[in-house]
């Protein structure tokens, strides 16, 4: 499966981006996505790869059957403008779930990459046998992932009232989204 | 196991025919490429091929094949079991001028359907079919396609899940070198399992490669770019 990458996107504006798996070599160009994603962003991510040496650690330890993280690459410049990651459990009563989280610099947020990124992860499941793809998002800061996952047929199943709170200590919901990729044959 | 047979018809566009030999289980089948529009009169369609309560094959009669291989550029490969009954084919075109994929004009080439036989899978017919096929200078020039959709899909006959029967294709044409493109063409765009594959002939220059992914877009526009990936 992943030797049919690098993908190639072109975005409405004529950028040609190229989705392909994170390798050692993109620490650095990782480094300077992460470090571009807005400050109140930065504060909900779950592994904080704004640190250097959290990212460095991770970096080292790729292991694309437990994450499988793909990188948005301009394919001019070389620069990372998004990163999609999908975790795997091995664990046999969770195997056929993935958790998805995808983060899109704001500047290419309005072309559609996110939804680019978010179809190769779809795909990426269905071929992994993986059923169930769970993404969660904090209301009112990540709308504009909620709408790209609801156009690919996420549904909101669930909302955490008051689950997170952001830099100034306030309390945010959290969606929880789920796409299901039915295992049985059916008609259409 | 196959042997050939033949290679010596040269059709109007120049394909040449060839025979071959596939032996299976079920006993011997004989696949032949570039079947001329006078090749179909005495065959008869094999009752696996047809329509079904939650499948209907893409050919169901004769004079389907016939049209296609009237065609410019149309070509059709059958497997069939003696005497005359045909149990898999393959068809192939160039894009329908009402399809995206026409605007590159020859250098488009789609492999628009492969189907076997209810009666006769799990033989390797549907490889050996796209081996006959492809093995032609012809695709050297040519960016080759497919298009997935899921609709079309025999899910009930196959067992599989829309998910499943992708993984198939896959399997089934990435040894001849094609590979998964993306594409907002609405149709593939469809359905999530939905899936275009290509091949990239080694004639193929970057530019008409480049062309070919603004227009996987729909852009026309196509500004300067180094790269030959597709």
């Amino acid at each position: 499966m992943l030797k049919d990458y690098p993908k190639a996107i072109v975005t409405q504006d004529g950028t040609s981006v190229l989705l392909r798996p994170v390798t050692r070599s993109d620490e650095e160009a990782l480094k300077k996505f992460f470090s571009l994603i807005p400050d109140a962003e930065k504060w909900f991510l779950i592994e904080k790869f704004t640190d250097s040496e959290l990212l460095h650690e991770w970096i080292e330890q790729l292991n694309y059957d437990r994450v499988l993280p793909i990188v948005a690459v301009v394919e001019d410049s070389g620069e990372i403008i998004g990163n999609v990651r999908l975790y795997r459990s091995s664990s046999p009563s969770v195997k056929h779930v993935a958790h998805m989280r995808v983060t899109v610099l704001p500047a290419y947020r309005h072309l559609k990459v996110g939804g680019w990124m978010i179809l190769d992860s779809v795909k990426q499941a269905m071929d992994l046998g993986i059923e169930k793809i769970i993404a969660e998002m904090v209301e009112g800061l990540e709308d504009p992932a909620v709408n790209a996952a609801l156009k690919l047929g996420f549904r909101q199943e669930g909302l955490l009232p008051n689950y997170v709170k952001d830099r100034r200590g306030r309390l945010r919901n959290l969606i929880i989204m789920v796409k299901n990729l039915p295992r049985e044959w059916s008609d259409f | 196991m196959e042997r050939l047979l033949t290679s010596s018809i040269h059709d109007k566009d120049g394909f040449v025919q060839k025979k071959v030999v596939h032996e299976t289980e079920k006993g011997n089948l004989i696949i032949c490429s570039n079947c001329q529009p006078d090749f179909f009169h005495d065959l008869v369609m094999d009752a696996g091929l047809g329509k079904f309560s939650h499948y209907s094959s893409i050919i169901q009669k004769l004079e389907s094949f016939q049209k296609i291989a009237r065609r410019e550029g149309g070509r059709i490969t059958l497997a069939l079991v003696e005497p005359n009954i045909i149990v898999g084919y393959n068809t192939c075109w160039y894009p329908a001028p009402d399809e995206r994929w026409s605007a590159l004009g020859t250098l488009m080439y789609e492999l628009a359907a492969v189907e076997v036989s209810r009666h006769y899978r799990g033989l390797h017919i549907a490889r050996r079919i796209l081996e006959l096929t492809l093995d032609d200078d012809f695709f050297e020039d040519k960016i080759a396609y497919i298009n997935g959709y899921s609709w079309h899909w025999d899910l009930e006959g196959s067992g599989l899940s829309a998910a499943q029967y992708r993984q198939m294709m896959m399997r089934l044409y990435s040894p001849f070198g094609f590979r998964e493109v993306y594409t907002n063409e609405p149709n593939i765009a469809l359905r999530d399992e939905n899936i275009m594959m290509i091949r990239v002939g080694s004639r193929v220059s970057p530019d008409d490669q480049r062309r070919f992914r603004y227009l996987r877009f729909g852009i026309k526009q196509q500004p300067q770019c180094n790269s030959a990936t597709v």
